[in-house]
């Protein structure tokens, strides 16, 4: 008696998990809202999508088109419209949808474009893509790419690697500080690639893969943090032989580089 | 000793043969990269003639429509200009006195289209033109030599070593420099870019290094009783601040606060960071609207808050007037460990400097349906002060628009409150 009240215990949880696989793993208890980022969102997006709300990529990134997909979700549900994910959301989505994590986490890893539609062999919603992680990993001002990201951090691990972390910022401010001065090209890459305007430029540094730091620190001067209070140029006075350099007004020295104006 | 020999000729052999491989590839990118050079310098003083006959055409026409279109060539010729001038290897003051003086040319000629400013930009065109042709004729006599038969990559090389007043760019630069001074005293952008250094007119009291301290601490109590390195500004800084370094435990990071007055103008701090984090995104936001308050910055509203892995990242505005506008240029800006809610970092530069506020400007309705197209859902409006093109700060409608599609594209639309001139589109997607 005993053995098959065991055996029936066992088999109604097995046959549980082989209809809802995912559904213990969903969500943190976190609510998530505009400008969140990371795992739950990735989770919010693809269950979105999985129903036909979510259209756009998914990438982690909690923006407005995850936004306005959650509030026509909550809406059609009968749930309050405010585009937060809290519990009551949450839930209701986790009835509604199934959530592939492993097999959406491989994409994402990856770097393949992907859907995660409901009705719809996965295998068919998948194509192959850069063969590296190449979805957005970082959310940044509207008015910056990637692109600028990943090439400004570049410079900075290229030029600064060896600099306390306030001047690394630094020199990603003065990079960024060029870019609203008329003195200067009008994009990120023809200031980086101005020649003679970086040393890791001509001595091939620039191509060197920045570390983590490097990145965190062109975030910081992309969200407005500037060690140099507006410098446009920077030297270290030590190995400096250009005259010019050293009669620009200088603002204050930040390890081994002077910055000035 | 015969095989000795042999291998010894094969050795050398093979070392010429690499030695020769290597010079021709050598050889070959020179060429390549002055060829390259050589284009872009053509293309630089065929756009210095195309701009001075596009300067000298603008004088021409009186009809707003003929003389829109010159003074959009302008615009565009002077941006192609200084595309080119700064891919060439030249010293960095030479390349600066071009890209200012031509930039300046281009923003005179955007701020005359879009402002309808075209009587000021005939009284001074004039004496531009004239200056144009001055220099675009030195320009040619100083690139003379990079044309020559004999002309080798080492010609560019010592272009960019060599100090301004040894080459052969010399009167040209400091003719550039000469002109700029008296055709352009201080154009739009370089007064928004002065304006960040106006902390020189604080008449506030001084304040000591200790003191400094002190403000630093009551920011950020986390760090009280650090090690910290105080130094001043340099002197030519154009207004005086302390310099704190500090170290403690696994956290280190500096301040800069005013002299005068005490303000911080920016800190940032640096530690391992966890990236799971227990803390809600709302928490975060009491916590930041808390602390600021304690700090003394009472008059702010958070407009976006962005997560990464170790950091929030939350920008604010000024408020102001009954109708709360934001003022967009009086920001502050403030970073949040994830694992512990820390602040890591606070910016508010531009918020010690306030903007002066126009009180006069009108606010005339707009009616969103007639100014977007159908299809178009305006979910957001707010009224906000920021600068149009011509640096002037002006009170604008902030639209969050979205399309009513599958992807449900957005846009943050300003739009100027008076004239209904379109100041910014961003895609918000």
């Amino acid at each position: 008696m005993v053995r098959s009240i065991f055996m029936t215990i066992i088999l109604i949880f097995g046959t549980l998990t082989i209809i809802k696989p995912n559904e213990p793993l969903a969500f943190s208890g976190q609510t998530i809202e505009r400008g969140a980022f990371g795992d739950d969102v990735i989770e919010l997006q693809a269950r979105l999508q999985y129903v036909g709300f979510y259209k756009g990529k998914i990438d982690g990134i909690f923006g407005y088109g995850t936004y306005w997909a959650l509030r026509n979700f909550q809406e059609q549900y009968g749930l309050g419209v405010d585009g937060i994910a809290g519990g009551q959301s949450k839930d209701k989505l986790v009835k509604a949808s199934e959530y592939h994590r492993d097999w959406v986490y491989e994409q994402i890893e990856k770097g393949n474009r992907f859907t995660h539609y409901g009705g719809k062999p996965l295998a068919q919603q998948t194509s192959a893509g850069a063969g590296t992680a190449e979805s957005s990993d970082v959310q940044l001002p509207v008015k910056y790419s990637e692109r600028d990201l990943q090439l400004m951090a570049n410079a900075v691990y290229g030029e600064a690697r060896g600099e306390p972390y306030e001047g690394q910022v630094a020199v990603a401010a003065v990079i960024l500080n060029r870019l609203e001065s008329a003195e200067f090209p009008n994009t990120i890459s023809d200031i980086i690639f101005q020649p003679g305007a970086f040393t890791a430029v001509a001595d091939g540094q620039i191509w060197l893969t920045p570390n983590a730091r490097a990145k965190e620190a062109v975030l910081d001067a992309m969200n407005g943090w500037d060690p140099t209070e507006n410098a446009l140029y920077y030297f270290n006075p030590k190995t400096a032989t250009s005259k010019w350099i050293w009669s620009r007004p200088q603002i204050k020295q930040i390890g081994e580089h002077i910055f000035c104006y | 000793m015969k095989s000795a020999i042999y291998l010894l000729s094969i050795a050398v052999l093979a070392l010429g043969l690499y030695s020769y491989e290597v010079r021709k590839e050598n050889t070959n990118l020179q060429q390549t990269v002055q060829a390259q050079y050589t284009n872009s310098l053509t293309n630089a003083s065929d756009k210095l003639s195309t701009l001075q006959e596009s300067v000298s055409q603008s004088l021409l026409f009186q009809d707003e429509n003929a003389l829109n279109n010159e003074l959009d060539n302008i615009w565009r010729i002077s941006n192609e200009f200084r595309s080119t001038i700064s891919s060439l290897p030249l010293s960095r003051e030479v390349s600066n006195e071009w890209l200012r003086y031509v930039g300046n040319i281009g923003e005179e000629a955007k701020y005359a289209a879009d402002n309808g400013d075209y009587e000021s930009w005939q009284k001074r065109m004039p004496v531009v033109n004239q200056n144009l042709r001055a220099l675009a004729d030195e320009w040619t006599v100083a690139t003379a030599n990079f044309y020559q038969n004999d002309a080798s990559i080492s010609e560019w090389a010592s272009v960019a070593e060599k100090e301004t007043s040894e080459s052969q760019f010399k009167n040209v630069t400091a003719n550039l420099k000469s002109y700029g001074e008296t055709d352009f005293p201080l154009t739009a952008s370089e007064s928004d870019w002065l304006k960040k250094r106006e902390l020189q007119n604080l008449d506030d009291k001084e304040i000591t290094k200790e003191q400094a301290i002190d403000k630093l601490e009551l920011l950020v109590p986390g760090v009280k009783d650090a090690t910290y390195t105080v130094t001043k500004s340099k002197d030519d800084a154009p207004y005086p601040f302390y310099h704190i370094q500090f170290v403690k435990g696994s956290r280190i990071g500096y301040a800069d606060i005013t002299e005068k007055g005490g303000y911080i103008l920016s800190f940032l701090s640096e530690r391992p960071v966890q990236e799971k984090t227990g803390i809600t995104q709302q928490q975060i936001r009491d916590q930041v609207m808390e602390l600021l308050n304690r700090a003394g910055y009472k008059d702010l509203q958070l407009v976006e808050m962005r997560e990464n892995h170790q950091a929030w990242h939350l920008s604010l505005a000024r408020v102001v007037g009954d109708d709360k506008a934001l003022v967009y240029p009086d920001g502050i800006q403030v970073k949040i460990s994830k694992d512990s809610g820390e602040l890591l970092g606070l910016n508010a530069m531009e918020y010690v400097q306030k903007e002066e506020i126009n009180e006069d400007q009108k606010v005339e309705p707009i009616d969103w349906e007639a100014f977007f197209r159908p299809g178009t859902t305006v979910e957001e409006e707010q009224l906000i002060f920021t600068e149009n093109e011509a640096f002037q700060l002006r009170k604008c409608y902030q639209v969050i628009a979205r399309f009513d599609n599958d992807l449900n594209e957005t846009f943050r639309v300003v739009v100027d409150a008076e004239n209904h001139d379109v100041i910014k589109v961003e895609y918000m997607n």
